[in-house]
């Protein structure tokens, strides 16, 4: 291949860690008109993945876009991230994406043209594998450079899963390691090993999608993906969307090996601290959880898994079946939803 | 005094060299940190607190002067792990409050203890693990109760306050929970159970 060209270079804040401050996107989100049309199932008012339209009694439209500048150095397996990201709202709702657009941003005067198309191969072969076809898209000139798809994907109106239906009683489950943006960090500064980066990028790279499938199979109550907004920004979503609280145990959570002790290090992104911010008060930690747990609750997911809200009854079968269908998957009970109280998350 | 330069560095390397400053020190040392990033710059404040630390910042142009005590806790030795198994898990202590009365006769008095006993359990050197409410003893957890401002203040020192759910919906305060974390019977029993040892006054 040569001298390869090294997307990182173009960056200082990749992935999902670019997002805007989640609590500066709520307030603007807010001055929006809302519109209070019937077929509208999902709209922005619960944050949730994706918006859904009810087509007819059979079928509901999901329509959702994600993109973000490079996560990683290789352009073939950067398109694979962003794309199995974008792919993830739909498979956050309960649906199967249907039809991709790619969103591109790339300055041909900057970056080799060669990287362009590899970005795209590498987000084309993801889409793909979800079942889906690309059917064009957008290029704007613009550095650094930026990636990801328009999706829509379709779901049965009844087997909709939103973010909003989580239930006192229900287990957490989370299906993916947490750690990827602590492992990004680490990389960059030499904090962890080669393979458990390489760890990082293929989760990062790995479809939602059989989560997804068991979590229609055995109808959860509530789902949503862990990205930009960490675990506690996505979780706090999740419970405010559906008037509950979360009691969540962190020594459970799956981590990915080595995070922990990026963190502990102090190689810790500002995407953490933006995601501690917008938590706040809603959030409370036990004096166990060490400061580093704290911050890896936080940390900024890139493509990161599934959480869902499962009857107590199916929760165990359900993991048990996705740690053995799929080899990459990091299935856990990670908690219990609770009675709406004072604060919406308590971690232990 | 050690004093770390972070001047021309960005997030997050400031709070890495700071972590790495700590850990040559003893808690109550002081550190300086000269440092010109504003997003570091509050990050490292938000470490620092988190650790129980109230720094100094005077700023000079674009460069900041951080000066902290070294806070035990920046040590990291409460680590989940080593929390748990700690020597002084035996010591470890759950509060059960079955009433808003302490004690028997007269309730007047029972309700005066009871305020007493609460405020007195954040001056402990072992602070309790778990404050569990249930029965009368929800009220306390109350908006309108006089010790609601102090079981806040027990959380905010980490200290989980659990509701017994059924309760609050028997006596039908849903509305009114000013602090603590519902909870239901089978979470509470696995508390009890699990406490080192259980205090009811």
């Amino acid at each position: 291949m040569g001298t390869k060209f090294d997307l990182l270079s173009t960056v200082e804040d990749g992935g999902c860690s670019a997002k805007l401050p989640a609590g500066l996107l709520s307030e603007m989100l807010s001055k929006l008109p809302v519109s209070d049309d019937p077929r509208l199932l999902v709209d922005v008012d619960t944050h949730d993945d994706a918006g859904v339209y009810k087509i007819n009694e059979e079928v509901a439209l999901i329509f959702t876009t994600d993109f973000f500048p490079p996560i990683c150095s290789d352009a073939f397996e950067f398109g694979e991230v962003a794309a199995a990201n974008a792919l993830s709202d739909v498979f956050a709702m309960g649906g199967t994406p249907l039809m991709a657009l790619n969103l591109m941003m790339f300055s041909q005067e900057k970056i080799p043209l060669e990287v362009f198309a590899e970005i795209l191969k590498g987000g084309h072969s993801k889409v793909k594998e979800a079942g889906a076809l690309v059917v064009g898209g957008h290029t704007i000139d613009d550095h650094p450079p930026k990636f990801g798809l328009a999706v829509v994907g379709t779901v049965h109106p009844d087997q909709l899963i939103t973010n909003a239906g989580a239930t006192p009683g229900d287990l957490l489950v989370l299906t993916k390691f947490l750690g990827t943006g602590a492992l990004v960090s680490g990389m960059k500064n030499s904090f962890c090993h080669a393979a458990d980066y390489k760890r990082a990028l293929d989760q990062m790279k790995h479809l939602n999608r059989k989560g997804a499938e068991l979590a229609v199979k055995y109808g959860v109550s509530s789902m949503t993906d862990i990205t930009g907004f960490g675990l506690a920004g996505h979780a706090l979503k999740m419970a405010e969307a559906s008037q509950v609280s979360f009691r969540m145990r962190t020594a459970q959570l799956p981590l990915l090996p080595g995070a922990y002790q990026v963190f502990e290090k102090g190689s810790i992104p500002g995407a953490a601290f933006r995601n501690l911010e917008f938590t706040g008060s809603q959030v409370h930690f036990t004096r166990g959880v060490s400061y580093t747990m704290k911050m890896l609750v936080h940390d900024a997911q890139t493509s990161g898994g599934l959480l869902m809200s499962v009857n107590p009854d199916h929760a165990n079968r359900l993991v048990h079946e996705l740690n053995e269908l799929d080899p990459l998957a990091g299935g856990a009970i990670v908690g219990e939803v609770l009675k709406k109280s004072p604060r919406a998350i308590y971690y232990e | 005094m050690k004093t770390i330069d972070t001047k021309g560095l960005k997030c997050p390397h400031p709070l890495i060299m700071v972590k790495e400053g700590l850990l040559g020190l003893e808690a109550g040392e002081v550190l300086k940190v000269e440092i010109d990033n504003d997003t570091s710059l509050k990050n490292l404040v938000s470490f620092l607190r988190d650790q129980g630390v109230e720094p100094e910042v005077t700023s000079s142009g674009k460069v900041h002067t951080l000066v902290t005590t070294v806070p035990e806790a920046a040590l990291d030795i409460i680590d989940a792990a080593a929390y748990c198994s700690s020597d002084d898990s035996a010591r470890d202590y759950a509060v059960c409050i079955k009433s808003e009365l302490m004690g028997e006769g007269d309730p007047e008095l029972g309700r005066i203890l009871m305020e007493t006993f609460v405020e007195s359990l954040k001056l402990q050197d072992q602070l309790p693990t778990h404050v569990i409410l249930y029965n009368g003893g929800v009220k306390l957890a109350m908006k309108q109760s006089p010790v609601c401002a102090a079981l806040a203040e027990l959380e905010e020192l980490g200290i989980r306050v659990m509701l017994c759910g059924t309760c609050i919906d028997h006596y039908g305060l849903q509305m009114d929970i000013g602090v603590g974390m519902i909870s239901n019977m089978v979470v509470i029993t696995e508390t009890l159970a699990s406490a080192g040892h259980v205090v009811t006054p």
